[in-house]
């Protein structure tokens, strides 16, 4: 182990781990809102959208990442729209994640029973009271820890950014083996950094869930 | 009742997928069990009658796989004709820039045929033999750009192919100069076509080949820095395996081995805007 | 243009992609079953109220989670080969390290789903006088089982998607060879990249989709019943 080489690689994991964040981050936000859009769209059986949002779950999870990015990046110009790296990163990860948070708040909304929706109402609550009170705590309690996998499973996805060229935490380490073999120095500041980034939404997430769980259930 | 279907189901895909891994565990360990952590002298691998050779699977025409899925180009011409004068047969095994050198220093090849550009820096983890090959860059540029040398390159973003000879020449000589890295040579070139880079750095061979069949592109720098060469790497210490190679390399120059190589392999791809004598090493020794 | 994709039926490539395709897909369902055999149990372990088994089961969970596969097969497979003399086979190292992947993912949601049943069904079943463990198999199990059926298959189509990095350890899956035709053809069909890689993504698509609808239709029956 050659700590001078780790010293002086750290600024550039420091710049790799931003450019993970940032896409991770964003990626992420949107995976939500596209998720929960998904997952109210087939909880309320709208027509045609249902359909819609159906077709793109199953596109979107059964097909990796990687081949959804070629096409973004590689296939798009081809028909003359050229979106610069990030952008086709951003877009590629919320198409993966957007079916993933889907099916997280999906699982969570049906496994409450509908007799708890019918109590809530019978016992005089408007339908956004119960939702707000009786569904979505206990929904939410019950997707959370796929909530907390997805998060993290995003941001690791990120690593897959190196095919349009972003250099990202695995990029750059690949690199450095790839050209000076420092290989250990590599892949211990790659751990590092992923702790670093990771560890604290992974323990955060951690104690959310415990809380959100005991306003449910009470234990 | 439907649960305890979903359960026995459950145990029967486990039982079965335990046993599958099982089995292949037993085969592996049976296949390369034997001393793969140390490195193999020559003669232990006549001795075990097959000489375990890293190659690029996909930079062709030096290594990848045809339509056939055999293992094709410089590369393998060169490690097939090794195996045939140790009297051994070849196992190929792929490797990438990132893991080539893990593969010689855990024994799991005893020799790295991967487009390998030798520098100093590379020689202090393995120990190269004597070149068979050496590369000058080229650089293919948007005409209009008008780039005819390195300077020029200082603000553009420039594509390279990972683990090829321009990307370690712009590294250690150019760090100024912003990199685009791709892993595939179909990915660079699509690259620049699209408008995603400015210039494209890679074996001139490679850039006077593509710059004529693709309008708007030219070969702005034909010879670029010091000549690097490739040679094949061994384990460090691995001394009766690199003495073997330099000679073999010397009676191969006798015949002019690599010249039969190269129209073999890479004069279908390249033509003739490049002469053979700028790019194979005969004998091990550069003229 | 369907030139490129005449590309796909020349000498063995069809042949070789599926093949490549099975090499993703035995990798992981081995690695998927073996993460099941082991992560039920850990994630039964993982619910346990002592303070220094949860820490242990946590410090596991988050540190495989977090490492990046790339460094689990380094790890498995040239360390163990360097440091204890371990000769794995690429596809087995691979089984290695998705397992022990695989079983943390899964012993988080076996936990998820265990400590997610609403407290009263303990409460009740034991005041129906079952002993814990009858509790346990009869009542906590079946209703966990439901739960986390929908999230083992995500899991494993996730796994069958990964294995795509084990290139990386000699491994020549449904990706590699993709990129080993794309580039041996380059000079003759220099635009078969998309059509190759729109094979596998339909090749991709194909295995993991039957999955993912057998575990929508098993979820569809239970909420039935």
């Amino acid at each position: 182990m050659d700590w001078s080489v780790i010293s002086s690689s750290i600024p550039v994991y420091g710049e790799a781990a931003l450019l993970t964040l940032r896409i991770g981050v964003i990626g992420i936000i949107a995976s939500a809102l596209v998720g929960l859009l998904c997952a109210a769209v087939q909880s309320f059986r709208i027509p045609v959208l249902r359909q819609i949002v159906a077709v793109y779950i199953e596109l979107s999870r059964n097909t990796p990442l990687l081949v959804q990015l070629f096409f973004l990046y590689f296939g798009l110009p081809k028909v003359g729209v050229v979106w610069p790296s990030e952008v086709c990163a951003i877009v590629g990860l919320t198409f993966l994640g957007g079916s993933y948070m889907a099916e997280a708040f999906r699982s969570g909304l049906d496994s409450v029973h509908p007799i708890q929706l019918q109590s809530a109402l019978a016992l005089g609550m408007s339908t956004p009271t119960a939702f707000r009170h009786v569904l979505a705590p206990q929904a939410f309690a019950i997707a959370a820890p796929a909530l907390t996998a997805n998060v993290i499973f995003l941001i690791k996805e990120t690593s897959v950014v190196s095919v349009v060229a972003l250099p990202d935490l695995v990029y750059v380490a690949k690199e450095q083996i790839g050209t000076d073999y420092d290989t250990s120095e590599a892949l211990l500041l790659l751990v590092a950094f992923y702790l670093l980034l990771l560890l604290p939404i992974s323990l955060g997430a951690n104690w959310l869930e415990r809380k959100v769980r005991s306003n449910a259930f009470g234990s | 009742m439907q649960r305890r279907t979903f359960l026995t189901a459950l145990g029967a895909f486990a039982t079965a997928t335990t046993l599958a891994a099982c089995g292949g565990s037993t085969q592996s360990g049976s296949s390369g069990a034997s001393s793969a952590v140390g490195l193999r002298t020559v003669d232990e691998i006549k001795s075990a009658g097959t000489i375990i050779i890293g190659v690029f699977s996909d930079k062709s025409p030096f290594g990848y796989v045809d339509s056939s899925g055999d293992y094709a180009g410089y590369d393998i011409e060169y490690g097939n004709r090794i195996a045939q004068d140790l009297g051994v047969e070849v196992k190929y095994v792929p490797v990438e820039a990132a893991s080539r050198v893990e593969f010689l220093q855990t024994g799991k090849v005893d020799l790295i045929l991967a487009n390998f550009t030798v520098t100093p820096e590379r020689a202090e983890k393995v120990d190269f033999a004597n070149p068979y090959m050496k590369v000058s860059l080229g650089v293919v540029a948007k005409q209009d750009l008008a780039i005819t040398k390195v300077e020029d390159l200082a603000d553009k973003k420039v594509i390279v192919v990972k683990g090829t000879t321009a990307e370690t020449y712009f590294e250690d000589n150019h760090p100024e100069v912003k990199l685009q890295k791709y892993d595939q040579y179909t990915e660079a070139t699509n690259a620049l076509a699209d408008g995603r880079g400015d210039a494209w750095a890679t074996d001139n061979t490679e850039a006077l080949a593509w710059a004529p069949n693709n309008p708007g592109f030219t070969v702005g720098i034909t010879s670029l820095g010091a000549v690097d060469t490739i040679a094949g790497a061994v384990r460090k210490g691995n001394t009766t395996l690199l003495e073997w190679l330099n000679e073999e390399l010397v009676e191969l120059g006798n015949e002019q081995f690599f010249h039969a190589a190269y129209d073999k392999t890479l004069r279908l791809v390249y033509g003739d805007a490049v002469p053979a004598d700028e790019l194979v090493v005969e004998g091990g020794v550069v003229a | 243009m369907p030139s490129d994709l005449e590309l796909i039926f020349q000498g063995s490539n069809l042949g070789r992609l599926l093949g490549g395709l099975w090499v993703s897909v035995w990798i992981a369902l081995v690695s998927m079953g073996a993460s099941v055999v082991l992560g039920l149990p850990f994630g039964v372990v993982m619910t346990s109220k002592n303070r220094l088994v949860k820490l242990l089961c946590r410090c596991y969970l988050e540190f495989v989670r977090i490492m990046p596969q790339l460094v689990l097969l380094f790890l498995v497979f040239f360390d163990l080969t360097k440091v204890a003399g371990l000769n794995l086979s690429g596809e087995f190292a691979a089984v290695v390290v998705f397992t022990i992947w695989g079983t943390a993912e899964m012993g988080d949601l076996v936990r998820g789903s265990i400590t997610s049943i609403p407290r009263h069904q303990f409460e009740t079943a034991r005041a129906l006088g079952m002993s814990p463990a009858q509790v346990q198999r009869h009542v906590i199990l079946p209703l966990a089982v439901r739960q986390l059926l929908p999230q083992t298959v995500n899991l494993t189509t996730r796994m069958i998607k990964t294995t795509s990095l084990v290139v990386l350890i000699g491994v020549v899956e449904v990706l590699k060879v993709a990129q080993q035709i794309i580039d041996a053809n380059r000079f003759q069909y220099p635009s078969a990249a998309l059509w190759i890689y729109g094979v596998v993504f339909f090749l991709y698509f194909i295995v993991c989709f039957p999955i993912s609808w057998l575990s929508r239709r098993l979820e569809a029956r239970w909420q039935i019943s």
